[in-house]
């Protein structure tokens, strides 16, 4: 590494490779420069001005996001002179901000809120002037612009312009008179567009699935991967007493940087479904009774092992690898076989980031079904399932194959019930959703990410890989059983 | 086992009671022509020698604006900042696209009247009040709801000295 450059941020001795911005420097050296217009995802612009940092032997301040590192730079970015630029840049936006912090849906995680906190005047010098005023403007299917709030980093703007190459939005008129605009007959309805309520800095861009619903503050959040499709974007899930209210990315700088696209920021509303398979049932004729775990185990072993002939397990490419892998191990042991279907929709690429995109397959672990062996031979495995000895299904809705097809011995291990498994299956295990369990997902570039626990499961619904370990236990071939 | 009992015998002055009477019946006569300190509560709740303090902090009451509106935004501060979680609030907007509350509710056996929620009220919305009769047939009357806090005309606390509102 004979490119590094040595520089000296805060008194912090720095070596960051050359071409670095100053402000990408002083993280390195664990210095937070205050900024709004930059973002590691988008180019540069250096329009806020809050980023001025104190070069020595510069005639003046310098823009740290846009000022690239020296041999020997020393920068300082707490000195009275950097201190007292940020002091006017923030008194400068606060003249027209308006004073809605309780009502926006930005606070507790709004970035002006924080820096004017953090320097902490208390009273204004503009009170006498009435405050700028624009109406709210309805920019696209899930995205309202708040002028007012806005303080014009353009950082919406560049993502439309670089990244979505779908140039939508501008900065129109000047002065203290700007404002962002739309071009006429446009909406912002880009399928990776709502990344640019995630990248306002304040609460000028708000989701309208998320308008109101819950403030920041009330939010727990769970580190994630988005179950929509094979990409398998690194996501937060943010939950509020049980219920899964939003869903955004997570910076992942070799996948999917800072984006997620639309469709997986707005598919979280089957993860609340209240119509769940809460307990165990098991067949008493034409019923299904609930019981406790031990019995509906017991009645699966039962099936398992009276299995006498081939086996069939349809599965869900929505799976944990650790269920797939498991299903794989007992129904291979029968001496069957597995498939499994997936959704297909168009494929929606984000063109400004390599090989990021909303992929055609809609499910995330289509990669993990293929490595445990699952192949996509779904119609043969339907038909075969009809003189099967024991039929698996894991949470696999059935749709398309009628609740008259003539099904072998059917364990169905799923989230909801559907009316195809209803009638036939002889033991209904209630599993858990992507959000309930912890995991695996196996995603189209074969890198296995995992994902964690975000709100309880309801009922008596478990995890299908550990419903799946405790019948491989009783059989005498699982991890426990062999330990 | 018996028990010694000592027996002393005292001359009748000190013994009898009756100088001790007289004694203790003279001062109750002579109170009977001084000032009362007393009220006689519920004919009567309030004059001028005794009142409750502005600061009493009491049940709640929700201010209204100028159009009969509640003035609560729903910012969920208040909820945030209870510290016996009494307060439960959804967010709603309205026909002109303004935040309110679609639900705010009370539950009174719940507040400890700390009075945190009127002081981190942004709006100067809902207060604690100077007030202390609240009877109620059936425990759910305590839950109030926002129409219930809306309805309320008693005075509300002064929590801190307007003039003077950092305690300087």
């Amino acid at each position: 590494m004979s490119d590094l450059v040595r520089l000296t941020i805060e008194g912090r001795p720095v070596e960051a490779p050359a071409g670095t911005s100053v402000l990408e420097a002083a993280k390195l050296a664990g210095v937070l420069v205050p900024h709004y217009c930059y973002h590691p995802s988008l180019p540069v612009a250096g329009v806020c001005r809050m980023c001025l940092v104190e070069v020595e032997k510069s005639p003046k301040l310098a823009a740290s996001c846009a000022t690239p590192v020296a041999e020997g730079m020393v920068v300082h970015v707490e000195s009275p002179q950097a201190k007292a630029a940020r002091r006017a840049v923030l008194e400068f936006l606060l003249i027209n901000h308006p004073l809605d912090c309780p009502i926006c849906d930005q606070a507790g995680e709004c970035e002006l809120q924080d820096y004017v906190y953090q320097e902490g005047r208390a009273t204004t010098r503009f009170a006498d002037y009435a405050k700028r005023f624009n109406p709210v403007e309805d920019f696209g299917p899930d995205i309202l612009y708040v002028p007012n709030r806005c303080i014009l980093c353009t950082r919406c703007v560049r993502f439309m312009e670089h990244l979505a190459e779908h140039p939508v939005l501008n900065v129109s008129e000047r002065g203290d008179r700007a404002y962002i605009g739309i071009f006429e007959g446009a909406a912002l309805d880009h399928g990776w567009a709502g990344n640019v309520v995630d990248l306002c800095p304040v609460g000028s861009l708000v989701s309208k699935d998320f308008l109101h619903k819950a403030r920041a503050w009330d939010l727990d959040k769970t580190p994630s991967i988005c179950p929509g499709c094979t990409q398998g974007c690194n996501v937060t899930i943010e939950t509020r007493d049980n219920q899964v209210l939003r869903v955004r990315p997570r910076p992942n700088p070799d996948l999917n940087r800072h984006f997620m696209c639309d469709y997986g920021r707005l598919g979280y509303g089957w993860l609340n479904r209240t119509d769940r398979i809460e307990a165990p049932l098991v067949r008493d004729g034409s019923r299904l009774v609930p019981v406790d775990w031990d019995r509906a185990l017991g009645r699966a072993l039962d099936l398992v092992r009276g299995a006498r002939g081939p086996c069939v397990a349809l599965v869900s490419p929505g799976a944990s690898c650790e269920a797939l892998e498991r299903v794989a191990q007992l129904v291979g042991a029968g001496g069957g076989a597995g498939a499994f279907r997936v959704a297909k929709g168009d494929e929606i690429p984000l063109p400004g980031v390599p090989d990021l995109a909303l992929r055609t397959e809609r499910a995330p672990n289509v990669a993990g079904a293929l490595a445990a062996g699952f192949t996509r031979d779904w119609d043969g495995a339907a038909a075969r399932a009809r003189s099967a000895a024991l039929v698996l299904v894991l949470d696999e809705p059935l749709h398309g194959l009628g609740a008259a097809q003539a099904w072998g011995p059917m364990i169905y291990i799923g989230t909801v019930l559907p009316d195809e498994a209803r009638g036939a299956a002889a033991v209904v295990l209630p599993s858990a959703t992507m959000a309930e369990e912890d995991g695996t997902f196996r995603n189209i570039g074969g890198r296995i990410q995992p994902y964690h626990q975000a709100r309880a499961a309801p009922g008596m619904a478990r995890p299908a890989a550990w419903i799946l370990e405790e019948i491989l236990d009783a059989l005498g071939v699982g991890v426990g059983a062999q330990a | 086992m018996a028990i010694g009992v000592k027996t002393v015998s005292r001359p009748a002055g000190d013994t009898s009671y009756v100088r001790a009477s007289l004694k203790g019946l003279s001062l109750t006569f002579r109170h009977l022509f001084q000032k009362k300190w007393t009220m006689e509560y519920p004919e009567q709740t309030s004059d001028a020698e005794w009142s409750l303090s502005k600061r009493w902090r009491g049940t709640h009451r929700m201010a209204v604006d100028e159009h009969g509106k509640a003035k609560c935004v729903a910012c969920g501060l208040c909820p945030q900042v209870c510290p016996a979680n009494c307060i439960k609030l959804i967010p709603g907007e309205d026909e002109q696209g303004n935040r309110y509350p679609l639900v705010f509710e009370i539950d009174e056996f719940r507040c400890i009247f700390c009075g945190y929620c009127q002081e981190v009220c942004p709006e100067e919305a809902i207060h604690v009040g100077v007030h202390y009769e609240n009877a109620e047939y059936t425990r759910d009357g305590f839950v109030y709801d926002l129409e219930r806090l809306m309805r309320q005309t008693h005075e509300v606390s002064t929590l801190w000295d307007p003039s003077d509102p950092r305690g300087q």
